[in-house]
């Protein structure tokens, strides 16, 4: 019987299965995935989405960044594949700028102090009021300007120059405020080189780094770029380069060196100079530096067993270190973080930056390179602060009621100060006004009259021009990539509202009506320069979207000019450290540190930081004092202990980390914790650092000698669990290596 | 996946960068103290010696994607499965929260929601539409960014084209400063990925179970442990 085509399917009872049958030999894949018969969820997705390339700021710094934006919402941040100092990379810090702009604790209007002064009851008002009223305070008080202080962070780009012209224009004070400031390595490059801008130090291209305390891979300069830097200098191109680092305290640049050396606090200056009269003496430098500096370091140098006696580090290991560094050029020797920051820092700085131009790596692949000033002139390039004893010496004017009124944006000196400075006490007590234009009520705008809220990064126009840069002339860009979403204001815009309003007194009136249209001026000057990495535009409008698009401007071309010879002729200062809180009384050296992903504490309100692990302890949301594990068995101390940390100047709590890696007679707590205002996720976690440094500072250029305190530990009896990622997994046990020495032993695997 | 250990610097970008892409719930701090915060990808920190001579390693530690994934075969619901390109996926929404899974997961890269997760307002505004948000009940886990190699293919058959090396980037991957994490096809042999797996330092974690882990290790370098006897 012939089988029709309606009797088969009959037979087999479903078409499909029919053909299933017939198809016989083989199945197709898909009938072995279980598949959910829905469509899956990331197949779901309604909406358009868009990147747009703008700035954020984190404390780490500034990067230049894409933002996918979804239906007018800001989803993730990403790096900024054009841009040199960002190369498509970006940090957590950088990330956890979306948290900034959606943070359930923003302030969403202008707020108005109603109840006592730091009592924290304000009232909302209109952005009309609030302006009035400032411009009323502030004409109360531009009789006597010196009596006006404006306090900002590091400023630089468009932001930087009008603030200066505004300042400039109504001769109020000025400030630039920065819990750990760069004043020691700044002045150094100043002095040596007559440098404004920092430079850039050629990881990558180097075969041998040699760091001071300088810890590039997580807090110092531009960890982002240092990273990349780092990858590279790890790579295959070129073989690879041998880090080493020298300072007290084991840092995650210390942890990823190939050498940690450990050196007494404050005594790096002395080590370098030693390393520096050995190359002297085996003449392995470079002639022209060995000419240049062989005075100054005959001068300077100590005996070897002087040396050895003060930095703990045997002779035969600083031999070894200067002739490996000689050798191995080009090479690059780093100085900063804990090194600078001593009482000695501008020696230490002078010693160890000497090296260089001994060696002869200054403004050479792979040694220091010199970063041009921005390509429009009166554009600020260089973020520098003012030391910590400008600050004492404003507080002391607050308590003389020399100071009407305080302006203060997005700094936080209430907290970020040394706590026997007095700070916010100072401020609350005896000046008549004050207003802060933050978006958080942090310590130092829970203390303000009138609160006005800035504008956060993803919402604002702006402009930086890097520092350090990339060794060329190069400007990032910032553009607004989502709607306001809280009634911010930005205060570049607020000052220059402000212009119309105390106009009478202005000398030069600041000629933009907003900070875009600023950006825009500049961009302009750059369109007619026609060089660089957008160029050949006959229309601005067209180059302005095509700088926006990519994010910046750079030139590869416009390099510094060549170095001078150093000059050496200014006194580096004492070469020996001197400490607050004598040894007796108080036998630990205190090495403080900003927390690798909150830094001085300025991002600690964002929950994703609070929640990445301190790389080196993998502790999260809280405050801990890192003790070496002889000297806490000496002080029948474990993990989780509640001790008093307490100088001569204060006390904190902080739970007991014992870290196999800390050098005995040092403990380390990290910045940023401990905030009595700064929203949910930052209050009463941890205890602030600051309150236990004492206010010493850098005999010659007045910089926080944050490294310079002297502490005890008193147990208080409690005990509480460490919040940490350690333990929260079974380690795993890692292979050896013949070839590659990974070991297993000595507690390898005690994850 | 490659991991170059010899070039990552513990910076934790990645870890941020997935918590983001991936809607991973806030990590409070009581989630630590119970061992349950939430980190698809994270940074093992492994302590070798003690001071002077005291090593760090850091270890990124995510799903391995084991071709014998030992977390598949036990899944009741078949949650969890293979895909045709060799990832080790999990349906959130077949999920019955067994946590066999996660019990036969020797490397900890499986997770349980033992809470629905919270981002209090306004903060869901940044929550990646294009990854469902787990609820409380059900294990998660890093599919490499599922949605990203998605979106990659259909763009790249919108173009009319193959997807390329390098074309596909996890969130992790894009982010690293470094560059020590590598994402790839394996099974195309001029991938970078493909050349990495070939590189003389070479390891996969937990090989001897034999699961066949996709995650390819290459071992930190280190020039002074054999050279001058700094370590056991």
């Amino acid at each position: 019987m012939a089988l029709t085509r309606r009797q088969l399917l009959k037979y087999s009872g479903l078409g499909l299965l029919g053909a299933v049958v017939f198809a016989g030999c083989r199945i197709p894949d898909r009938e072995f995935i279980a598949e959910s018969p829905v469509m899956i969820p990331e197949d779901l997705v309604y909406g358009d989405d868009h990147y747009f390339a703008t700035l954020a700021r984190p404390n780490t710094g500034v990067e230049s960044v894409l933002v996918r934006v979804m239906q007018g919402r800001a989803k993730k941040i990403e790096g900024n594949p054009d841009y040199p100092m960002s190369r498509g990379k970006h940090s957590a810090q950088a990330e956890a700028v979306l948290q900034e702009l959606y943070h359930p604790d923003r302030i969403a209007t202008p707020l108005r102090r109603v109840g006592d002064r730091g009592a924290g009851e304000f009232e909302s008002i209109s952005w009309d009021e609030a302006l009035d009223e400032l411009a009323a305070r502030l004409n109360d008080h531009l009789v006597n300007p010196d009596t006006i202080a404006l306090i900002t962070g590091p400023l630089r780009g468009t932001l930087g120059t009008v603030v200066s012209q505004f300042a400039d224009n109504y001769q109020l004070r000025r400030y630039a405020f920065e819990a750990v400031d760069q004043t020691a390595v700044r002045t150094v490059f100043n002095r040596m080189y007559g440098q404004d801008r920092l430079p850039t130090f050629d990881v990558q291209n180097a075969h041998y780094v040699l760091s001071f305390g300088a810890d590039f891979l997580s807090h110092w300069h531009a960890p982002l770029h240092y990273n990349w830097h780092y990858g590279e200098f790890r790579g295959e191109t070129g073989g690879r380069g041998k880090l080493v680092q020298i300072e007290p305290r084991f840092s995650l640049t210390a942890a990823n060196a190939d050498r940690w050396v450990y050196a007494n606090p404050g005594t790096e200056g002395v080590l370098a100079m030693a390393m520096a009269k050995v190359i002297l003496d085996s003449r392995e430098g470079n002639p022209d530096g060995m000419a240049a500096l062989r005075e100054t370091i005959e001068f300077n140098a100590l005996p070897m067993e002087t040396v050895e006696e003060i930095t703990g580090v045997k002779a035969g290991v600083i031999e070894t270190l200067a002739h490996d560094f000689a050798a191995n050029q080009p090479g690059v020797a780093i100085g900063g973080g804990l090194a600078a920051a001593q009482t000695n820092g501008l020696f230490n700085m002078t010693a160890v930056y000497m090296l260089n131009a001994l060696v002869g790596s200054v403004g050479k692949k792979g040694g220091v390179i010199f970063n041009p000033p921005a390509p429009i002139p009166n554009v600020v390039s260089s973020a520098a602060t003012n030391p910590l004893m400008d600050f004492q010496r404003l507080a002391d004017d607050f308590r003389g009621n020399r100071i009407n009124a305080v302006l203060v944006r997005g700094v936080d000196p209430a907290y970020g100060t040394p706590g026997s400075m007095q700070f916010g006490r100072a401020m609350r007590e005896n000046v008549p006004f004050i207003a802060s234009f933050s978006n958080f009520m942090d310590e130092t705008t829970l203390l303000a009259d009138l609160v006005l809220p800035d504008m956060a990064t993803l919402e604002a126009w702006g402009d930086d021009v890097p520092e350090p840069g990339p060794g060329y002339e190069a400007g990032a860009l910032q553009q607004p990539v989502v709607m306001p979403f809280v009634e911010g204001r930005a205060f570049g815009d607020v000052l220059l509202a402000l212009v119309d309003d105390l106009g009478g007194r202005t000398t030069i009136k600041l000629p933009w009506a907003n900070i875009q249209e600023a950006v825009r001026a500049e961009a302009q000057e750059l369109w007619i320069k026609n060089r660089g990495s957008v160029q050949q535009f006959s229309n601005f409008e067209e180059f302005w979207v095509a700088i926006l698009q990519r994010g910046g401007w750079w030139d590869t071309n416009a390099t510094a000019p060549a170095p001078q010879a150093p000059d050496l002729s200014a006194d580096p200062g004492k070469a020996l450290p001197a400490f607050s809180g004598g040894a007796s009384t108080y036998p630990f050296h205190l090495l403080p540190f900003p927390s690798h992903s909150m830094g001085d504490g300025s991002d600690a309100h964002l929950p994703w930081l609070q929640a990445t692990p301190d790389p080196i302890t993998t502790a999260v949301w809280s405050t801990w004092v890192e003790v070496n594990p002889r000297d806490a068995d000496a002080l029948d101390i474990r993990e989780g202990d509640v001790v008093t940390v307490e100088s001569a100047q204060g006390a904190i709590e902080a739970q007991v980390y014992v870290n196999p890696a800390t050098a005995p007679g040092t403990v380390s707590v990290p910045m940023g914790q401990g905030h009595s205002s700064f929203g949910r996720y930052a209050e009463g976690v941890g205890s602030n650092v600051m309150e236990v440094l004492d206010a010493v500072s850098d005999e010659t250029t007045g910089a926080f000698a944050w490294g310079a305190t002297r502490v005890r530990i008193e147990k208080t009896g409690r005990r509480e669990r460490v919040r940490k990622f350690e333990g929260m997994v079974v380690a795993q046990t890692l292979p050896h290596r013949t070839v590659y020495e990974i070991s297993t032993g000595n507690g390898g695997g005690a994850h | 996946m490659a991991v170059d250990a010899d070039k990552c610097t513990g910076c934790q970008a990645c870890v941020v960068a997935c918590q983001s892409e991936n809607n991973i719930p806030i990590n409070e701090p009581d989630h630590f103290l119970q061992r349950r915060a939430i980190q698809w990808i994270r940074i093992e920190r492994y302590w070798e010696g003690e001071f002077p001579d005291v090593k760090a390693r850091f270890v990124p530690m995510l799903c391995q994607h084991c071709e014998n994934a030992p977390c598949e075969s036990v899944c009741p619901v078949f949650a969890t499965y293979h895909n045709n390109e060799g990832l080790n996926v999990q349906v959130y929404n077949r999920c019955i929260g067994t946590r066999f899974c996660a019990n036969n997961d020797p490397w900890n890269v499986r997770f349980f929601n033992f809470w629905e997760p919270v981002w209090p307002e306004p903060l869901r505004n940044q929550l990646n539409t294009d990854v469902t948000v787990r609820s409380r009940g059900i294990m998660e886990k890093c599919p490499f960014c599922i949605q990203r190699i998605r979106r990659t293919t259909r763009d790249a058959g919108i173009e009319g084209r193959e997807v390329e090396d390098g074309d596909v980037v996890p969130a992790c991957v894009q982010s690293c400063p470094t560059n020590a994490l590598v994402f790839g096809d394996l099974n195309d042999s001029s991938s970078q990925v493909a050349h990495l797996r070939e590189d003389g330092r070479q390891y996969r974690i937990l090989d001897h179970l034999g699961t066949e882990p996709s995650v390819h290790y290459l071992a930190k370098i280190d020039p002074y442990a054999a050279s001058e006897g700094e370590h056991a």
